[in-house]
C-alpha cells in the first residue's frame, strides 16, 4: 500500500519545487529507491504526515542556508585567492570587528531559530495530545462494547508482542509495574500489530527485558521501550496496508533482526480479525497435524501459549524475559521469528521450509544467547531444543493449522520485494 | 640576550628525599627514551598525546573499515552479529576517547604554554601523569580484546539494562566502564593544570582577553571537562557496582529506572560533543586568519560565543533522549535550548566566513583543512537543527541519519580541523614543513573519502535504516547508498595512508630543503616567535603583551590610513632561542610508575582482588616517592650555579620568568 507512492503525488510534486539542495538530495536518491519500505518521508497518516510537514520547510530553510554557506567558502576562497605571499606587500583591509554585522550575524540566526521554535512547539504539542473521544464499538464474543483503541505494546529480545484489552480502558496503573506478569488479555499477539484504518490508538509501550524502541515510520516516529514503564504513544492509519518497521534502539545481539509490522484493515475487517483472535485454535485434522499438537505439548508447552491446547492465561516462558510469542493463531500472522522469516511463500503456500529451519536450528536463523549457557542464566531467544527431524516435521504441519489464513493481498504486502 | 634562571619551583626546604623508596633518583637523560618516558616538558607530553592519538585513529579507523566491509551490501556475514556489536562498541568508544580528546590534549598541551607565553604548564609532572594515565587507560581498554573475551559490546553510550551483567555477560563492559574510569582521571588532572596554566601562568600583558582564540577555546574546553568527567565518573561507577558486586542502581526488576543511566550519561555526553569540536575551532581561528592576512573578525564575539556554546551545552543533554519518554514538556525545553544553541555556532561560521571576506587567501593544506571544517561543520550544523525538531527528530534518532549528522560535527567538524591544526604547526614542532603536495591529495581524498561515506548516510537514514543493525535485508533500498559509503571509507583510509607517507617522506626530504625559520606562514600568535622547532625552554625571554595578536603587531602596524605596514623583519624580532641555562622542571619517573598501578587495579577489580593489592602498592608507593621527590632537582643538568639570591633583583625579567613559568611551590 505504502509503496505505491509516485511521481504523480501531488505532495512529492510540491517538494521538489521547494529550494534547497538538501531536499533535492534527499528525495532525487530517496526517489531512487521506491521500494524503501521504511522511508521517514512518505507519511501514511495525519501524524506522520504533521511531523513531515514540519520537516519540509526546515530542510528548505537548512538547505538555503547550506547553499550560501558552503557557497560563501568556495566563492571567497575562488575569488580572493593567491597563490603565495612571496613578495606581496599589500595587506587587505584590516577588518577586525563591525558592530552592525555582528549585532546582524546574531540576530538573524536568531530570528530563523525563533521561527523554527514557534513550528516546533505547535507541531510537539500536536502530536503529543491524545483523542479522548474516539471510542469505537466492537464485538468481543458476541458481546458489543465500546473500545478505547489501546494496544499496549511490549518488547522482548528479540520480539514484539502486542496485547489488546476490551474489556476494560487500560492504563498504565491498572498493568502494574510488573512486565513480566502483565493481566491477561482478550489479544495476544507478535510480530504484527492490527490496527483499524481512520481510527487514533494509543500505544502503551514498554519493556520486559532491555531497552528497545518501536518504530512505523510511515504512521509515527519512535518511542522507547523502556522496562519498568509504559510510555505513551500513537499510531493511525489513512489506508488499509501493512506498514514495516524496525527496532531502532540498539537492544544487544540480534537487534538487527527485530522487526515489527502494522497491519491496517478497516474496521470491518479489523472487527473479523477480532472475532477469530478471540477463539482458542481449532483443533487439527490429519495424522501428522494431530502428532504436531502432542509435540508441542511435550516440546513447547512450557514457553509458548496456544490457548484451548495448554491453557488460556500468559505462561511465564524460562527465559529472561519471561515471555515467549503466543502461537494460537500463528499461521494468521505472516511473520515469524521476530518479523524475519515469512510464514507464507510467495505462491500464497505455507512456508514449510522456513519454519522447520527455525525449529531445526533457531541459532543459525537469527543470533541468540540461549544455548550452552552458563550457569544460572536464562535463555534469551529461541534455544535450539534438538528436535528429531519428525517432530519438526509433526510440527510445522500444526502449525500450518493455527489460522485462519491472511488475505492473499496481507500476505503479499507483508513480505520485501 | 638576558638569561633566566629562576627555578620553576621555590626551594622546597630539605624535605624531601634524594631516592625516595630507595629508587629511581630524578632522572637527567637528554635524549632516548629515558628522556621521554620521565619528561615533564610539555611539548615532548604533546608530541606523545599526538602519537599515540594517531596509533588509536589507526585502530579506531581498522574498526571502522569492518564495519563498513560488512555493510558494503546486504545480508553479509562478513562479522558475525555478536563481533560486530563490538566492533561498533569500540569504534565510538576509539575514536572519541582514545582518538579525538587525546589529539585535541596533544594540541593543548603543546600550544597553550607557547600562546600564552610560558615556559610549561602549571605542574608539569601532573601533566605527564595525564598522557601516562590515559595511555595506560587507553591501553587497558583495548586489552579487552584479549582477555575480557572481546571488547564491550552495549555502544558508546552503553544504555543499561543492555549493558547489566544479565545482558552483557562477557568482561567488554566492565574494560570499557574501568577503562574509561582511568582515561577519566587523565582528562581531569589534565583539565585542572591547564585551567591554572591559562589563569595563572600568562606572561605579562597577556590579558584574557588577548589570550588566541584556540587558547581560549581550550580552556572552555578544560572547563567543560573539569565539570562533566564527575558526571561520567559516578554513572561508570554505579555500573560497576552493578556488575561486579551486585548492586542494584540500574536493575528494572528491583524498581530501578534504566533512565537514570541516561540521563547520567548525557548530562557527561553532551558537554562531550563540544569538549570534541571547540579545539578544532580554536585552530581553524587561527589558521583562517593567517592565511587570509586578516585578523579574526570579531574576536570578542568568537571567544564569547564559545563561551555561549560551553555554558548552553549542558543544558541541552535530554535531546538525545526525545524518544525514551521524558514527557512532553521536557522534550519541548530541550528541543528549544538546543535550537538556540545554534545561534553562538552560526556566530561563529560566520565570523569565519567574514575573515575571509576580503582577505588574500593561501590555500595551503592548512587552510585547506580549515575552509573544509567550516563547510563540513556547517553541514553537521545543519542536520542538527533538523534534530533539535523534536517531532522530526522521532523519526531521525538512532537511525542512520544521525549516524551521518555527527560523523560531520565530529569528523567534519572536529578531525578535519585537527588536521589542518596538524599541518599548520607541525614545521613549528619538528622543524621542517609537511609537504603541500602531498598534503593536498591528502585533504582532497579525505574531503571527497568523507562525504561519500557519510553524505549517502543521510539518505539511508530518511530512508529508515536503523543505526547499530550488523547487516540489513535487500528489498529496502539500503544496498546502493551502502555500497557508495563502503566506497568513501576506504577512500578516507587512503588519505590517512597519504598522511603517513607524508609525514615519513617529508621527514627524509626535508635534510635538503631549507628549515622553516620561527614564522614560516607569518603568522600572529606568540609561538611563532620562537625557532622552530621550539627550544626546550620555550622562550629565551618571556614576551610583554601589549595586544592582541601581539606577535604580528611586532613586524607590522597599521598606519593612519589603515595601511598595513611592516615596522621589522621577522627574523630581527624573532627570538633565537639562544638562550642557556634556563631552570626548567626537572624530569620524574613516578607519573609512569602510578599510571601502571591503575590498570593493575581494573585487572583486579574483574579478575581477582590481589592483584588490586599490587596495583595499589605501585600506585600508593608512586605517590608517596611523588611526594618526597625533590621538586626541583638539585643536581639538574643546568651549566651554572644555582644562586638565585645573586640575580634577585638585578634583572627584573628574573621576576617575570617566576611569574610566568611556575610560581610557588604548587609544581605538580
Amino acid at each position: 500500500m505504502q509503496r505505491t507512492t509516485t511521481v504523480s503525488d501531488p505532495r512529492v510534486r510540491s517538494r521538489r519545487s521547494l529550494p534547497g539542495l538538501f531536499i533535492l538530495f534527499g528525495l532525487v536518491l530517496a526517489g531512487c529507491a521506491s521500494d524503501a519500505e521504511l522511508d521517514t518521508l512518505k507519511p501514511q497518516s495525519e501524524t506522520a504526515r504533521q511531523i513531515d510537514d514540519l520537516l519540509d520547510p526546515v530542510l528548505a530553510i537548512a538547505g538555503v542556508v547550506l547553499v550560501l554557506v558552503c557557497g560563501a567558502v568556495a566563492w571567497l576562497g575562488w575569488k580572493n585567492r593567491v597563490s603565495s605571499y612571496e613578495g606581496d606587500d599589500e595587506f587587505p583591509e584590516q577588518m577586525a570587528h563591525n558592530n552592525t554585522l555582528e549585532i546582524l550575524m546574531t540576530g538573524v540566526p536568531a530570528i530563523i531559530m525563533v521561527v523554527v521554535a514557534v513550528m516546533t512547539l505547535t507541531t510537539h504539542l500536536d502530536i503529543n495530545s491524545y483523542d479522548d473521544a474516539n471510542a469505537m464499538p466492537v464485538v468481543v464474543e458476541g458481546a458489543s462494547t465500546d473500545w478505547e483503541p489501546k494496544i499496549v505494546v511490549v518488547g522482548n529480545q528479540w520480539w514484539w508482542e502486542f496485547r489488546y484489552y476490551f474489556g476494560e480502558d487500560v492504563t498504565a496503573d491498572s498493568l502494574g509495574s510488573d512486565m513480566k506478569n502483565l493481566p491477561p488479555a482478550d489479544i495476544v499477539t507478535s510480530g504484527q500489530m492490527v490496527i483499524p484504518t481512520g481510527q487514533e490508538v494509543e500505544l502503551l509501550v514498554t519493556s520486559r527485558d532491555v531497552i528497545h524502541s518501536f518504530w512505523i515510520p510511515a504512521l509515527n516516529g519512535k518511542r522507547d521501550a523502556r522496562p519498568g514503564f509504559f510510555a505513551p504513544w500513537k499510531i493511525e492509519a489513512d489506508n488499509p496496508g501493512v506498514y514495516f518497521g524496525q527496532c531502532t534502539e540498539f537492544c544487544g545481539l540480534s537487534h538487527a533482526r527485530m522487526r515489527m509490522q502494522t497491519i491496517a484493515m478497516t474496521p470491518d475487517d479489523f472487527q473479523a480479525w477480532i472475532d477469530h483472535q478471540v477463539q482458542p485454535a481449532t483443533d487439527p485434522t490429519g495424522d501428522a497435524a494431530l502428532r504436531g499438537k502432542d509435540a508441542f505439548v511435550a516440546n513447547c508447552s512450557g514457553c509458548h501459549l496456544i490457548e484451548g491446547v495448554n491453557g488460556s492465561e500468559d505462561i511465564r516462558a524460562a527465559v529472561e524475559s519471561g515471555a515467549a510469542p503466543n502461537l494460537t493463531h500463528f499461521a494468521s500472522r505472516t511473520t515469524f521469528a521476530g518479523g524475519i522469516l515469512f510464514t507464507y511463500n510467495e505462491d500464497g503456500t505455507f512456508n514449510r521450509d522456513d519454519v522447520a529451519r527455525w525449529l531445526r536450528e533457531p541459532e543459525v536463523v537469527k543470533d541468540n544467547a540461549a544455548n550452552d549457557l552458563p550457569d544460572g542464566t536464562l535463555p534469551r531467544g529461541m534455544p535450539n531444543l534438538g528436535l528429531s527431524e519428525r517432530t519438526i516435521s509433526d510440527l510445522v504441519a500444526y502449525l500450518e493449522t493455527l489460522g485462519p489464513r491472511p488475505t492473499d493481498e496481507i500476505i503479499a504486502d507483508s513480505e520485501v520485494e | 640576550m638576558t638569561i633566566i634562571d629562576e627555578p620553576l619551583a621555590l626551594e622546597s626546604g630539605e624535605t624531601y628525599a634524594e631516592k625516595p623508596l630507595g629508587i629511581l633518583t630524578r632522572p637527567q637523560a637528554q635524549g632516548g627514551w629515558k628522556d621521554w618516558v620521565s619528561t615533564v616538558d610539555h611539548k615532548k607530553i604533546g608530541i606523545m598525546y599526538g602519537v599515540a592519538a594517531m596509533f588509536f585513529f589507526v585502530v579506531g579507523g581498522f574498526e571502522a573499515l569492518l564495519i563498513r566491509t560488512q555493510l558494503a551490501f546486504p545480508d553479509q556475514g562478513f562479522l558475525s552479529a555478536d563481533l560486530y556489536n563490538q566492533i561498533f562498541t569500540m569504534h565510538g568508544v576509539t575514536m572519541v576517547f582514545l582518538f579525538i580528546m587525546p589529539l585535541a590534549a596533544a594540541f593543548a598541551n603543546y600550544l597553550i604554554p607557547l600562546q600564552i607565553g610560558a615556559r610549561d604548564v602549571a605542574f608539569p609532572r601532573l601533566n605527564a601523569l595525564s598522557f601516562w594515565v590515559w595511555l595506560s587507560g587507553a591501553i587497558f581498554l583495548n586489552t579487552s580484546w584479549i582477555v575480557g573475551g572481546g571488547g564491550a559490546n552495549c555502544g558508546w553510550f552503553c544504555y543499561s539494562p543492555n549493558s547489566g551483567i544479565v545482558f552483557s555477560p562477557t568482561h567488554g563492559v566492565d574494560f570499557y566502564a574501568i577503562g574509561l574510569l582511568i582515561t577519566g582521571i587523565a582528562s581531569l588532572v589534565s583539565a585542572v593544570n591547564l585551567i591554572v596554566t591559562c589563569l595563572n601562568m600568562r606572561a605579562p600583558g597577556m590579558d584574557l582577553m588577548r589570550m588566541p582564540v584556540l587558547t581560549w577555546m581550550l580552556l572552555v574546553t578544560q572547563f567543560l571537562l573539569a565539570f562533566a568527567l564527575p558526571v561520567i565518573t559516578v554513572a561508570l561507577l554505579l555500573l560497576l557496582f552493578d556488575r561486579t558486586f551486585d548492586s542494584q542502581f540500574f536493575d528494572p526488576d528491583a524498581g530501578a529506572d534504566p533512565l537514570l543511566w541516561q540521563h547520567l550519561f548525557w548530562i557527561f555526553g553532551h558537554p562531550e560533543v563540544y569538549i570534541i569540536i571547540l579545539p578544532s575551532f580554536g585552530i581553524i581561528s587561527e589558521v583562517i586568519p593567517t592565511f587570509s592576512r586578516k585578523p579574526i573578525f570579531g574576536y570578542t564575539a568568537m571567544v564569547f560565543s564559545g563561551i555561549a556554546i560551553g555554558f548552553m551545552g549542558w543544558g541541552v543533554w535530554a535531546h538525545h533522549m526525545f524518544v525514551s519518554g521524558i514527557g512532553p514538556i521536557s522534550v519541548a525545553a530541550f528541543s528549544l535550548a538546543t535550537m538556540f544553541i545554534a545561534v553562538p555556532t552560526g556566530v561563529k561560521i560566520l565570523n569565519w566566513l567574514t575573515t575571509m571576506w576580503g582577505g588574500k587567501l593561501h590555500f595551503t593544506t592548512a587552510m585547506l583543512f580549515a575552509t573544509g571544517t567550516v563547510a563540513m561543520f556547517t553541514i553537521g550544523g545543519l542536520s542538527g537543527v533538523t534534530h533539535s525538531l523534536a517531532p522530526a527528530d522521532t523519526q531521525q534518532t538512532d537511525t542512520y541519519y544521525i549516524v551521518a549528522h555527527f560523523h560531520y560535527v565530529i569528523f567534519g567538524g572536529g578531525v578535519l580541523g585537527l588536521f589542518a591544526g596538524a599541518y599548520f604547526w607541525w614545521p613549528k614542532v619538528f622543524g621542517h614543513f609537511l609537504n603541500e603536495r602531498r598534503g593536498k591529495i591528502n585533504f582532497w581524498a579525505m574531503l571527497i573519502g568523507f562525504n561519500l561515506t557519510f553524505g549517502p548516510m543521510h539518505v539511508l537514514g530518511l530512508q529508515g535504516m536503523s543505526r547499530r543493525i550488523d547487516t540489513y535485508s535487500a528489498g529496502y533500498g539500503f544496498d546502493f547508498w551502502n555500497l557508495m559509503s563502503t566506497i568513501g571509507s576506504y577512500l578516507i583510509a587512503v588519505s590517512v595512508l597519504v598522511f603517513f607517507y607524508n609525514v615519513w617522506k617529508s621527514k627524509k626530504e626535508a635534510v635538503d630543503l631549507p628549515p622553516p625559520g620561527p614564522d614560516p606562514w607569518d603568522a600572529r600568535s606568540l609561538e611563532w616567535s620562537v625557532p622552530s622547532p621550539t627550544p626546550e625552554h620555550n622562550f629565551d625571554e618571556v614576551p610583554r603583551v601589549e595586544s592582541f595578536d601581539h606577535w604580528w603587531f611586532q613586524k607590522y602596524e597599521i598606519d593612519d590610513d589603515g595601511k598595513v605596514v611592516r615596522i621589522a623583519e621577522t627574523e630581527a624580532v624573532a627570538q633565537d632561542g639562544s638562550a642557556t641555562g634556563v631552570h626548567l622542571p626537572s624530569p620524574s619517573f613516578w607519573p609512569l610508575v602510578l599510571a601502571i598501578g591503575l590498570p593493575l587495579i581494573g585487572y583486579g577489580i574483574i579478575f581477582n582482588l590481589w592483584l588490586c593489592v599490587v596495583g595499589g602498592l605501585l600506585t600508593g608507593g608512586a605517590i608517596y616517592a611523588w611526594v618526597f621527590e625533590p621538586v626541583d632537582d638539585p643536581d639538574a643538568g643546568h651549566d651554572h650555579d644555582d644562586h638565585h639570591d645573586d640575580e634577585d633583583g638585578d634583572d627584573e625579567l628574573t621576576a617575570v620568568g617566576a611569574g610566568s613559568a611556575g610560581d610557588e611551590d604548587g609544581e605538580g
